[in-house]
């Protein structure tokens, strides 16, 4: 649905993207990670036809944005802007009625209101915006990019000041969006948010530095890693230690009465090193995936030589 | 449009300025015409300036010439007065116009903005409508007013000379497109400032020729017929029309975007 193909962007002197690639289809949510200053607005606003990349081309649906298409496009995107940029004067209603009509919905009203009730600001409908907390304001503004029922749908930072309550219900709405079809954007600092609710997550720092699923991501810049918590002397995990090097693994680190160690593939070398841990009289308490989070995998990433430096697309400076 | 209406309504201060300008130009012609000479006992034209200018006066405006000396002196005032009326909705709405471009990059409001599929100049004009209809609304009630007021209080037949084809160009051509001409000029401006005091002092310099037609009339220097009023109005359609090819020009999405903070 949405494409973007060798997109640069440059202010001046200065490069905000370079040669960023990637696609997004129907039914997927997909994060934009990066660290402030990494070009993630610049590139959402490129996306929704804000301002114009420099050098590549950014498409929905095959089509580009030119002075012919960028209303039709516009009206199919929507989109959280980095800041709220609500009317404070106006009520909670108004606010989204002038966008409803701005969009050409068919029953402004009744849109408004599905809208409101979705984020459960029916009831502050009359209230003007300037008496809203930050949360709710926040609120609003995503009910706002949503009152068109777009099918593309770009959020700059969404849960920034919500409650984790709120955030919850954005990332229940994501939820729905992605079921409903809908090709969905969120750049955010959050990664917490984004393993929970995005399909595929990209890294940007000025340029793409990794795409792919939190979960391949994982394996690609860490590996396979094992927890096995046992009971056992000093001398005893040691011993164990190397036993599960025999069976296959490696990096194997001791921590108390924990092993942790990498494995090749994606745990399929765990029944074997469970096995002779057994064989060897270990008492196994348990066996679980030694799964880095996310923000690990973003650290990683981040500090690896280069990650700053320009790099072929689709190059992935990982880690040894 | 529909939101800066509403905005109005939820604040009617806004319009303050545009609603004080227009009952100082209905007080001011019944105070010079009718109040003064009443309080002093003596007649307009016992001025010898005024007696000077209204001969000459009543050789160019017809309507003039069938009316008492006196009564005519109040009709000529009456006239010029007029033109008042024209500037004081100018100045007035100009300052919600200046705030119109400026007030949306200051409260972080124009990027959602731009991200509907509203074109430049539908943004630009309805910024343009929004400021006028409230002022010219205001202008037409104070005009309907100023009616009234002179058939009750002026000298007979005073109200009749008003109501003529010259103050119609007047009232439903000079006006609305000297007003159009000032917030577009007023609206360019505005999207390329930080300030909004910026645009309305630039733009309130287009009220000047204005009141030198006014300046020039009261002081006998001229006389502004039917005829060069529609010259300068059609001057004005270009004008505006132009104003309005320039501020889509001029107003740069990406800057507007990228450099305001």
């Amino acid at each position: 649905m949405i494409s973007v193909d060798h997109v640069t962007r440059r202010f001046g002197d200065r490069t905000a993207v370079e040669d960023v690639s990637f696609d997004v289809h129907a039914g997927e949510v997909f994060g934009l990670l990066g660290p402030n200053g990494a070009g993630k607005t610049t590139t959402l606003r490129m996306l929704g036809g804000l301002i114009p990349p420099t050098s590549g081309s950014i498409r929905i649906d095959g089509q580009a944005f030119t002075r012919e298409s960028a209303n039709a496009l516009r009206r199919r995107i929507g989109f959280l802007t980095e800041t709220p940029g609500l009317w404070d004067q106006l009520t909670v209603e108004d606010n989204l009625l002038v966008y409803a009509r701005l969009f050409s919905v068919a029953n402004a009203r009744a849109a408004v209101q599905r809208t409101l009730e979705m984020f459960t600001l029916w009831d502050r409908r009359r209230d003007r915006v300037a008496l809203l907390s930050k949360g709710m304001k926040q609120k609003l503004a995503i009910a706002r990019a949503l009152v068109h029922d777009p099918d593309v749908v770009l959020l700059d930072e969404p849960t920034a000041n919500l409650d984790p309550q709120t955030a919850r219900t954005v990332r229940d709405m994501l939820q729905e969006l992605r079921a409903a079809q809908r090709a969905v954007i969120v750049s955010t600092h959050n990664l917490d948010e984004v393993e929970r609710v995005a399909n595929r997550v990209a890294l940007v720092s000025g340029r793409l530095i990794a795409i792919g699923e939190p979960a391949t991501l994982r394996n690609e810049v860490f590996g396979h890693r094992l927890r096995v918590r046992l009971e056992g002397s000093a001398e005893q995990m040691l011993a164990f230690s190397r036993l599960v090097r025999q069976a296959g693994a490696h990096d194997v680190r001791i921590d108390g009465t924990m092993l942790s160690m990498a494995t090749n593939g994606s745990g399929a070398a765990t029944p074997a090193i469970v096995r002779a841990l057994v064989e060897a009289g270990a008492a196994i308490y348990e066996v679980t995936d030694d799964a880095p989070s996310l923000e690990d995998v973003y650290l990683r990433l981040l500090s690896a030589p280069g990650a700053n430096s320009p790099l072929p697309t689709g190059h992935w400076p990982l880690p040894s | 449009m529909t939101k800066e209406l509403r905005e109005m309504r939820s604040n009617p201060a806004a319009i303050l300025p545009v609603v004080l300008l227009v009952a100082v130009c209905l007080v001011l012609p019944f105070f010079i015409a009718v109040v003064l000479p009443a309080m002093t006992g003596e007649a307009l034209t016992a001025d010898r300036t005024i007696a000077q200018v209204l001969a000459y006066a009543q050789t160019q405006l017809p309507g003039l010439a069938t009316l008492p000396r006196e009564a005519a002196a109040q009709a000529f005032l009456f006239q010029q007065f007029l033109f008042l009326f024209l500037v004081a909705p100018i100045v007035g709405a100009v300052s919600l116009a200046a705030y119109a471009v400026v007030g949306e990059k200051q409260g972080r409001t124009l990027e959602p903005l731009l991200t509907t599929p509203l074109t430049t100049s539908e943004l630009l004009v309805a910024k343009v409508l929004a400021a006028f209809l409230p002022a010219l609304a205001i202008e037409f009630f104070g005009l309907a007013l100023y009616l009234v007021l002179t058939v009750s209080i002026a000298a007979p037949g005073v109200a009749r000379t008003l109501v003529t084809g010259r103050s119609l160009i007047l009232i439903v051509l000079l006006g609305p497109l000297s007003a159009l001409a000032a917030l577009q000029l007023t609206i360019a401006i505005s999207s390329r400032v930080n300030d909004p005091r910026s645009a309305q002092q630039i733009a309130v310099l287009l009220v000047l020729p204005l009141v030198l037609m006014l300046v020039g009339q009261v002081a006998g220097a001229f006389v502004v017929t039917s005829s060069m009023l529609l010259v300068v109005c059609a001057a004005l359609a270009i004008i505006w029309i132009l104003l309005v090819l320039l501020s889509v020009a001029i107003f740069d999405r990406e800057s507007i975007l990228t450099r305001w903070k």
